[in-house]
């Protein structure tokens, strides 16, 4: 009894999980299918051809290297902003008593509330304002404020939970304060670091409604953007298209890897205690 | 600022006792710089670039939708800077537009589907994965991950693909299995069915992490329960509902109250599939927000959708924060 319920399980656990790679698994095949297979009536799971074509196309396609350019240079750049405001704004937090402390701490906690989606209208006139419109750093300053509260918050958590001993050790063998954080806390932060720059890369490449707003021209666009307006621009070339979400999807794999263990316990964090 | 003992040390003049905690004072630090870096000041100076950030980038839109939201603030009135105050036209503007309602109700109904499929398809996956052989969880693990990973966009032109009409592989397969109806069947050709398609989109986007949350809460349910659970001579059903639904509850609160949340604002999904169509049948709150907006510069009465969605969240979150607090208690 127990053993059969136990097979059942198993291969119902097969079907579910070809139901979630099969979507990953078709954007690969399609892109490595030859173009005369794909918009055809025969019924092919697995390719019966290879080829390289359609990523030479797509990569070749006008505007992709760009866009993916222009988000790799906003994704990066707000990351390191948030990490650099966040981690300033972390220490304290965590390590120094000072009036006023608790304030704060709720400052970043409502903040990592908001709706960024429902921000759309006054963000678009503030950036408008700063003439920021349609050019990279406008979109960086709102990634980057999207992600510095998650990112304070999470790396408030790591730094608590580096024992404030050692610093201290370090500073009565004769290190400032400064050289203590640097030489002691600092190396040990460097998982806290990889964890909450990984989350906030993604958030950002990710991000559509921001991008899809403020750059009107397509010089500027992000890759989802682009992305979002391939089959519109080059008709229907699925086998370019599903090449151009393979080489969008890549780097979010890798830093996946990256961080599997934070994965569940990152985003709960992030989301729910903030 | 107070000025602290030691930063009154005029500069230069190291004093000979020995100083733990200030260890760079070479000649050329002034006295003000030392003063700004006092132990009294020092935190604030770190916290200034975040709380900055957060005040302007946040704090201030908040405000400045509420205010928008009671203006009339069309093209004209953002190129001539001109500030006109309509109290509230623009909500009494929504409130009487009939289609309003209906994208109202659509959001509503798509957040509700999306959430309880996410949830419940979660927690069977997350059940379903305590149950299998080894290898089988890793592979399941290993293809969530690969699903969870696709960025959105990526995910949304593949799902266009699969549902593609004439070449999408759905609709192949459906005429392999002797369903010859759906040869060339058009999904989005309804509004009803492309919400379909969406909230299949983001259930798949969805699962893998409130699988893998639920399932980590599974491994914490301690096993001498479930022990205890079969001496009583517990049937499965019944083991279920006490020993895991219990240890289980707040965490699927948790992940219902971050899954409305999410499906509540998602723009991205809807917008890239059909903008919205067709004939706006699948138009929800965040597109209509865009679509005054920015497709056609009405910011108040966009400003007013923005505030009404505001509400809309803070009310859910209030609520949830609440049945959260409450299960905890329990507990």
């Amino acid at each position: 009894m127990g053993r059969t319920r136990k097979r059942l399980a198993s291969v119902i656990g097969l079907l579910v999980a070809v139901v979630f790679a099969f979507p990953i698994y078709w954007m690969v095949t399609t892109a490595l299918k030859p173009a005369n297979q794909l918009l055809s009536d025969d019924y092919d799971l697995v390719p019966l051809g290879l080829t390289f074509q359609h990523f030479v196309d797509g990569i070749s396609k006008e505007g992709f290297l760009n866009s993916l350019g222009n988000s790799v240079i906003v994704a990066l750049a707000a990351v390191v902003f948030a990490l650099v405001a966040g981690l300033l704004a972390a220490v304290p937090l965590a390590r120094l008593r000072f009036r006023g402390r608790k304030g704060f701490l709720l400052l970043v906690l409502v903040a990592q509330m908001a709706p960024f989606e429902a921000l759309l209208i006054p963000m678009f006139l503030m950036i408008r304002s700063f003439d920021l419109l349609n050019a990279l750093p406008g979109l960086i300053l709102v990634y980057f404020a999207a992600a510095l509260p998650f990112t304070a918050w999470t790396l408030r958590g790591f730094v608590k939970g580096i024992p404030v001993d050692l610093e201290e050790a370090a500073m009565v063998d004769g290190c400032g304060r400064w050289a203590a954080f640097r030489r002691v806390t600092l190396p040990l932060l460097g998982p806290g670091l990889v964890a909450t720059s990984v989350f906030s890369f993604i958030t950002a490449w990710n991000e559509f409604l921001y991008a899809l707003t403020f750059m009107q021209d397509p010089s500027n666009v992000t890759l989802p953007v682009w992305l979002s307006g391939f089959v519109s621009k080059f008709g229907v070339d699925w086998g370019g298209a599903m090449a151009a979400s393979s080489v969008f999807t890549l780097p979010v794999l890798i830093f996946f890897l990256i961080v599997q263990r934070n994965l569940v316990s990152g985003v709960t964090a992030g989301a729910v205690k903030g | 600022m107070s000025v602290t003992t030691k930063a009154a040390v005029p500069a230069g003049t190291t004093p000979p006792a020995p100083r733990s905690t200030v260890s760079d004072s070479e000649s050329g630090i002034s006295a003000f710089v030392r003063r700004l870096f006092s132990q009294r000041t020092l935190p604030y100076l770190l916290l200034l670039p975040a709380t900055a950030t957060i005040l302007v980038m946040l704090g201030w839109p908040v405000v400045s939708v509420v205010l928008t939201s009671f203006r009339k603030l069309d093209l004209g009135e953002l190129f001539q800077g001109k500030i006109v105050w309509v109290g509230l036209d623009n909500y009494t503007t929504l409130i009487s537009d009939s289609s309003f309602w209906q994208i109202t109700l659509r959001t509503v109904l798509f957040t509700a589907a999306c959430v309880v499929c996410t949830v419940g398809g979660g927690l069977l996956v997350a059940l379903l994965m305590k149950h299998v052989y080894g290898w089988v969880r890793v592979v399941i693990q290993l293809a969530l991950v690969l699903a969870w990973a696709m960025p959105i966009l990526a995910a949304t032109t593949v799902f266009q693909w699969m549902f593609d009409q004439n070449y999408g592989i759905l609709n192949k397969t459906l005429v392999v299995l002797g369903f010859s109806g759906f040869h060339h069947y058009s999904w989005f050709q309804t509004g009803f069915s492309t919400m379909a398609v969406i909230v299949i989109l983001i259930t798949w986007q969805g699962i893998p992490f409130v699988a893998f949350t639920l399932y980590a809460g599974v491994l914490g349910v301690p096993s001498d329960l479930y022990e205890a659970a079969g001496l009583d001579g517990a049937s499965s059903w019944q083991t279920f509902r006490s020993v895991t639904w219990t240890a289980l509850r707040p965490l699927v609160n948790v992940v219902t109250f971050l899954s409305l949340l999410w499906d509540f604002k998602v723009f991205t999904q809807v917008w890239a599939i059909r903008q919205g169509g067709p004939d706006g049948g699948s138009q929800t709150l965040p597109t209509l927000q865009y679509l005054k907006g920015i497709a056609t510069q009405h910011f108040g009465v966009a400003a007013a959708v923005s505030v009404i969605m505001i509400l809309a969240l803070v009310v859910l979150t209030g609520q949830n924060l609440r049945l959260m607090l409450r299960t905890e208690e329990v507990d």
